[in-house]
């Protein structure tokens, strides 16, 4: 019965959760704002058409802080949380290892470089974000395509985490080059100033006109590895036998790493580099849901990375008072020694697969 | 069901791996592949089901060729347990089982559940369905494995070394189990004693190369022991039973 019931309980839990993370996040900032405040103004502007606030019933400041400013940074930090864990719990399927995720792959990095090619290379291209977007797009296919196959050239046609990291350490090293390479042969400091910023990662450039297309990448991401689950549950049994069980294993792989690319180049050319969230988040959600089945490690990963990212973010801004530290930062902080836990541990150490 | 391999040829990585090998596996009999390590036994279980690509030959289940059914097809047909399965993921026993009719549209819950309950009951494992996989030892997985295999191809299995890693009573649980099933087992086995005590008929394979097939005891001879294993032994019948068997004395030339 207790296991039937966890399920339920810990979806319900998660929602509530991320209902108060929501409220209680936009009222963190530089500029103090009530709790109460922060939650009428959104409950009126979502319910109630913005009645009371035209009636003047919170200052208009508040609401253009709340509004404008703060519950799109706090929706995109939603997204960034999400979609990163869908891509970190999927990763770790495809390649069989519980220490993948985007950035560990450096997935991340290669969106990064992307984008900044896309930024400081003058292209006469489509110009402006979608540029950005689809060259970070193509970084991120090219660097999941490269750790991927070194990983299995090096195992001999098997992935062990030792060839895993190693790909994915050098291919980090490489499109982190290639960035800074790129910001040296800059010459706008302007330009620089934002490639430092992927470099750390940061969700301040948020608005609600950089939203659309990472939250279209996000929900329809999410959809297709939760619909997938079951075919992700195969894959971790390995290659052999997920193909035994009738899973074209080529074909699906190469699909999803195309999807997972897409959803963290949408991210990260807005974003830059948010470390180590898809490694940490899908961990915990299959702590506390006792199983590994995607089918319930991916929606419930989307909702608890969203909780995660958006305190994370309103740390970020509230730590320092009004100097705000980049979220990078911070995840790195969490995630990093998590990462080292999940090394220690035997089972996913060295020899193991 | 009848599982006919007939002139296959494979390479992995640009290496030959099999050469014009052939193999039938009778429907409701237990036959056994035999062989060195590297001739080339799993390469060939592995061809059917697309994880190595064959370059020639045909493989039919009942004489309709493989490349004309979808994976999906072929899977619902046969099981298999392969040799060395990755435990890295927490599941449990029974999520692993279902795992086996994920392919399988319009089951019912309660379908499902009774044939994943049948399946964990007849290898002795029901006690054991909501503990986690990484819990097992390694005969208790392999009984998981076996019992996916029963859950999902009804009627064939086909079997990668399974006795490998066991203990002598896990090792005759098995072969006893697989046995008396009375389904159409082929079994990759390196024990030429299990092979020759449980096994209807033999394909003894060598370097690549079909070498010999047949009942056992045609098969599994002092002199094709020696051609092929390099090892000098005794087969024939026991002394103090009518069964087949096969003795070794330890000096060994490699």
């Amino acid at each position: 019965m207790k296991k039937f019931l966890r399920t339920p309980i810990v979806l319900t839990l998660l929602l509530a959760g991320l209902a108060f993370s929501i409220v209680a996040t936009v009222s963190i900032g530089s500029s103090e704002l009530p709790l109460a405040n922060a939650y009428g103004i959104l409950v009126d502007k979502l319910f109630n058409g913005g009645k009371r606030i035209a009636e003047g019933l919170y200052p208009n400041s508040q609401y253009q802080v709340i509004w404008n400013i703060r519950l799109p940074r706090v929706i995109f930090g939603m997204l960034c949380g999400a979609g990163l864990s869908v891509c970190g719990a999927a990763m770790q399927s495809l390649v069989l290892n519980p220490i993948a995720d985007p950035y560990v792959l450096g997935i991340s990095s290669g969106a990064s470089a992307g984008a900044a090619f896309a930024l400081l290379v003058p292209l006469p291209l489509i110009g402006g974000s979608n540029q950005t977007m689809l060259f970070a797009m193509f970084g991120a296919l090219l660097a999941s395509a490269v750790v991927y196959f070194m990983a299995r050239a090096g195992g001999g046609g098997q992935i062990r985490p030792v060839t895993l990291l190693l790909s994915g350490t050098a291919v980090n090293a490489v499109m982190s080059a290639i960035t800074s390479l790129l910001v040296f042969l800059a010459k706008s400091p302007e330009s620089i100033t934002a490639v430092y910023n992927w470099q750390m990662g940061s969700i301040a450039a948020a608005q609600w006109t950089t939203l659309t297309f990472p939250l279209i990448a996000v929900i329809i991401g999410t959809v297709i590895f939760t619909l997938n689950g079951t075919r992700f549950n195969q894959l971790m049994m390995g290659d052999e036998d997920a193909m035994s069980m009738g899973l074209n294993v080529p074909l699906f792989r190469t699909t999803m790493f195309i999807v997972s690319s897409v959803v963290v180049a949408s991210l990260v050319s807005v974003t830059g580099i948010i470390g180590f969230v898809g490694l940490v988040i899908p961990h915990i959600v299959r702590l506390i849901t006792g199983t590994s089945d995607n089918k319930r490690v991916i929606p419930f990963s989307a909702i608890l990375g969203a909780i995660y990212l958006i305190w994370a973010d309103a740390a970020a801004r509230g730590l320092f008072g009004r100097a705000e530290l980049p979220l990078g930062i911070i995840t790195a902080f969490v995630g990093a020694p998590f990462f080292l836990y999940l090394m220690a541990r035997k089972k996913y150490g060295g020899n193991g697969r | 069901m009848k599982i006919c391999f007939d002139h296959i040829d494979a390479c992995i990585g640009g290496n030959r791996i099999l050469t014009d090998v052939s193999v039938h596996a009778q429907h409701g009999r237990m036959t056994g592949i035999i062989g060195p390590n590297g001739c080339g036994k799993s390469t060939l279980l592995k061809t059917l089901f697309g994880i190595v690509k064959t370059d020639s030959g045909t493989i039919t289940l009942d004489g309709k060729p493989i490349s004309e059914m979808k994976r999906s097809e072929v899977s619902s047909l046969v099981g298999y347990v392969g040799q060395d399965i990755p435990c890295v993921f927490d599941f449990s026993v029974r999520s692993v089982t279902e795992m086996a009719l994920y392919g399988r549209k319009g089951l019912s819950r309660r379908k499902r559940d009774s044939i994943v309950n049948e399946s964990l009951a007849s290898v002795g494992l029901l006690d054991l369905a909501e503990r986690s996989i990484l819990t097992l030892s390694g005969g208790e997985r392999k009984l998981v494995f076996i019992a996916r295999a029963l859950a999902q191809g009804v009627e064939t299995i086909v079997l990668d070394e399974p006795t490998n890693h066991l203990d002598i009573r896990h090792q005759l649980f098995i072969m006893d189990y697989l046995k008396k099933s009375g389904k159409t087992i082929l079994i990759v086995l390196h024990d030429l004693r299990l092979a020759a005590y449980y096994c209807d008929e033999v394909f003894l394979l060598n370097k690549g190369h079909s070498y010999a097939s047949g009942a056992p005891c045609d098969t599994l001879t002092t002199e094709n022991i020696r051609n092929v294993f390099g090892i000098h032994g005794y087969a024939g019948n026991a002394a103090f039973g009518s069964d087949f068997m096969i003795d070794f004395n330890s000096e060994i030339t490699l």
